[in-house]
């Protein structure tokens, strides 16, 4: 499998992977091991009203690289955008700016499902 | 490769060239040496002749066979396919029936279900979760029509050895089944013995003994009366079961790569042993690490691993900086495929993807088993982190 250098390069780093804790975090997850894709996000949302922007994201995730990447990205990219169930990007551009081959669409939205429920949950 | 290269452990795969093997290839390819047309009537002609009879004595010894019974093919998938559509063809009267292993190579498989589409009836064995078909199956599974059965020797995947021996006295008894047997891992790695062990057809490959891509052959047990309908038609070569030019340089570099596999098997075998151990000790110790397959029935040069916690294409791709090793899935199309082997022996669509095939061979070193150890528990620290997994112990 050819990856794409950015990614490789963010599936290499994985810097936003983990979990948040603590006030104003909104935790969301999609998928199973046993299905072979599972994605969860942690949203801390900045103080204030709920329209407060996103101050924080952490992911974790049991996939492949281009799910880890894009899941990366998606985690630093949501930082200071307002707290919408609307990935930053569509997932078509996703698909586009990683080089993510059609037969695995169904994994991206997989992670935009884990993006819509944890915008929905509730706050911790 | 270069150094900082990743680490070469995929000799199941394919192996380098040996460079005696590639000399003596050189020697076939060149006005000063035998590049003649080894069916003409001349002394150009004669010298490629003999170059090309040497080699096929040469193979023959390696295996225990005949020189007769030697046929060229262009590779184990070849011969795999000139045997089991050769042998259905040509005793198609005396029945429709195969059995085979689901855990074959789909150079076997492909065939048999081809054979199915056009009106055979092909038994597919389930092997115990070791990987081993147990003779009493095979027993079991013999029909009064059956005319052949297809067992490898050695499994690819996961380098499981049956029991050819009891298989072939299995089909002597029925009388009409013949016995194939795709032994393309086998040489240099595990002796079988053509001659003496009663198997009518052995599918051979020199690229995974340091012989060439491109080449192989197939054993026929002609002295037991073993018919064949071939596949392809033009000279004549081959004694009409494979007809076309023969790639003298080709089969000259098989046979001088089974003549030195033949002499370095045991050697070999005492040296790769204790590293396949190292190696399965040191990654056993990184915790979540299945090995699939019958340690006590195995090549000691193959270790089959399955990792509990990972994806497998993201396994894959954390490792291959590192080292060349293969995996449990193949990649069709863009989305990799789990192991149907692992999978026969009871492994869960996770555990087959997420294994790794190890294959050890002749410059593998203690460093090498070192480096795959470090790399493939760097690889699992990493993505099992990411996948926040709490049941996995990493140490």
């Amino acid at each position: 499998m050819h990856y794409s250098e950015l990614t490789w390069r963010r599936f290499s780093s994985a810097a936003a992977a983990g979990a948040l804790d603590g006030a104003n975090v909104r935790r969301g997850a999609a998928g199973s091991i046993a299905g072979g894709t599972w994605v969860q996000f942690d949203v801390r949302l900045g103080g204030g009203p709920p329209t407060a922007p996103i101050a924080a994201v952490r992911f974790r995730a049991f996939g492949c690289p281009h799910v880890i990447a894009v899941a990366d990205w998606v985690a630093e990219a949501s930082v200071g955008r307002p707290a919408v169930p609307q990935l930053p990007e569509s997932i078509q551009a996703l698909q586009e700016r990683f080089a993510v081959p059609v037969e695995k669409l169904g994994r991206l939205l997989i992670l935009e499902d884990a993006w819509i429920a944890a915008m929905s949950s509730p706050y911790t | 490769m270069t150094s900082g290269a990743p680490v070469y452990l995929d000799y199941a795969a394919t192996t380098p060239v040996d460079a005696r093997v590639a000399a003596r290839m050189g020697e076939c390819l060149t006005r000063d040496g035998q590049f003649g047309n080894p069916s003409s009537d001349h002394d150009y002609g004669s010298a490629a002749h003999e170059a090309v009879e040497a080699a096929r004595a040469q193979v023959a010894a390696a295996v225990g066979a005949a020189a007769p019974d030697i046929v060229w093919t262009s590779g184990a998938t070849e011969a795999n396919n000139l045997a089991i559509f050769g042998v259905a063809n040509y005793y198609r009267p005396l029945g429709m029936h195969i059995v085979t292993a689901r855990t074959e190579h789909k150079a076997v498989l492909d065939p048999c279900r081809e054979l199915e589409r056009r009106g055979w009836r092909v038994t597919y064995l389930k092997p115990a979760a070791t990987g081993v078909i147990d003779p009493e199956q095979i027993a079991a599974a013999l029909e009064a029509d059956t005319v052949l059965v297809s067992v490898m020797h050695v499994n690819n995947e996961i380098g499981v050895i049956q029991d050819i021996h009891a298989i072939a006295r299995l089909c002597a008894a029925h009388g009409i089944a013949r016995l194939h047997v795709d032994a393309a891992q086998s040489v240099g790695k595990c002796p079988l013995e053509f001659g003496a062990s009663g198997i009518d057809l052995m599918s051979l490959s020199a690229h995974k003994a340091y012989g060439p891509k491109g080449v192989g052959a197939l054993a026929v047990a002609r002295s037991r009366g073993v018919q064949l309908q071939p596949l392809q038609f033009g000279g004549g070569q081959e004694r009409n079961l494979r007809s076309g030019t023969v790639a003298t340089h080709q089969v000259v570099g098989m046979g001088a790569a089974f003549e030195l596999a033949a002499a370095s098997w045991a050697a070999e075998t005492e040296r790769l042993a204790p590293l396949r151990e190292k190696l399965w000790r040191g990654l056993e110790a990184l915790g979540g690490a299945l090995r699939n397959g019958a340690a006590e029935r195995s090549v000691p040069h193959l270790l089959n691993v399955s990792f509990v916690g990972v994806e497998g294409e993201s396994l894959l791709a954390a490792v291959r900086p590192y080292i060349a090793v293969s995996t449990g899935s193949a990649c069709s199309s863009a989305v990799r495929e789990s192991s149907y082997v692992l999978k026969s022996l009871g492994r869960d669509e996770r555990l087959a993807e997420s294994s790794l095939r190890f294959s050890l061979g002749r410059f593998s070193t203690e460093t090498d088993i070192d480096a795959a150890v470090a790399a493939v528990a760097q690889a699992l620290i990493r993505l099992r982190r990411i996948a926040g997994d709490p049941c996995i112990t990493v140490n």
